[in-house]
């Protein structure tokens, strides 16, 4: 699991990353190039149709990829700090806790971002954009749920190792 | 905490040390640290049997209350 973990966040990263420059290099040096942007997404109608829109959109699909590069990251954290003698530890907590925030947040841009796709796509333009928001948001529900049960497991080992 | 662990006022008073102890009632000795520097949350009564054996007391020996207020 610790290894697909790397690989997912490593494979994040790289998306990101090749996300940010293309956006970058389509913006400043070839206005062409919203036709693929990323892996043959098309955005050259809403460049068209307006530069601030097609600026948000695709400031949003990369806010929306870090944010998902810095979960697998927590979740690589976990991994790296996971004991099974003592599964419920402050850092582990603390790790799940702020994993179920981030999830939050990218949920909220994704919605910002599948709100801003349907208003785009209401007015004739294509948006190929698969943006998840209601599962990311699910998940960020199920997250949480499982850091308030481990912050209740964490106590529980504490008052475990101080009986004597 | 209220309660007041008088385990090293006993244990002066036996003239026993922490690792004899330690020995008598099969208990570690960062497990003694913890009762004797009052971190313990809870105590075993299987635990304070173990230990007024060893040292000859009644628990009131060991555990004490006194009112913060």
């Amino acid at each position: 699991m610790n290894v697909l973990f790397w690989i997912i966040f490593i494979g994040l990263c790289i998306k990101t990353g090749a996300l940010l420059v293309s956006f970058l290099v389509n913006f400043f040096v070839n206005p062409g190039g919203a036709k693929n942007l990323y892996m043959g997404l098309d955005l050259s109608g809403v460049k068209a149709y307006s530069q601030s829109y097609y600026v948000h959109l695709a400031s949003l699909m990369i806010a929306l990829s870090g944010l998902k590069a810095y979960i697998a990251y927590l979740v690589v954290r976990i991994f790296l700090k996971f004991d099974l003698s003592k599964p419920f530890n402050h850092v582990i907590t603390v790790l799940i806790d702020t994993i179920s925030h981030v999830a939050l947040g990218t949920g909220i841009v994704a919605m910002i971002g599948s709100a801003s796709s349907d208003w785009l796509m209401k007015r004739g333009h294509d948006v190929p954009i698969n943006w998840g928001a209601g599962e990311i948001l699910f998940f960020a529900g199920v997250i949480y749920i499982i850091a308030v049960v481990f912050r209740k497991g964490t106590e529980l080992q504490i008052e475990n190792d101080l009986t004597v | 905490m209220p309660i007041i662990v008088n385990l090293d006022v006993m244990m002066a008073k036996r003239k026993m040390s922490l690792n004899e102890l330690s020995a008598k009632v099969d208990l570690t000795l960062s497990n003694l640290s913890i009762l004797k520097t009052g971190k313990a949350k809870a105590v075993r009564f299987s635990t304070l049997d173990a230990i007024c054996k060893a040292l000859d007391c009644q628990p009131g020996d060991i555990l004490e209350y006194q009112d913060e207020g």
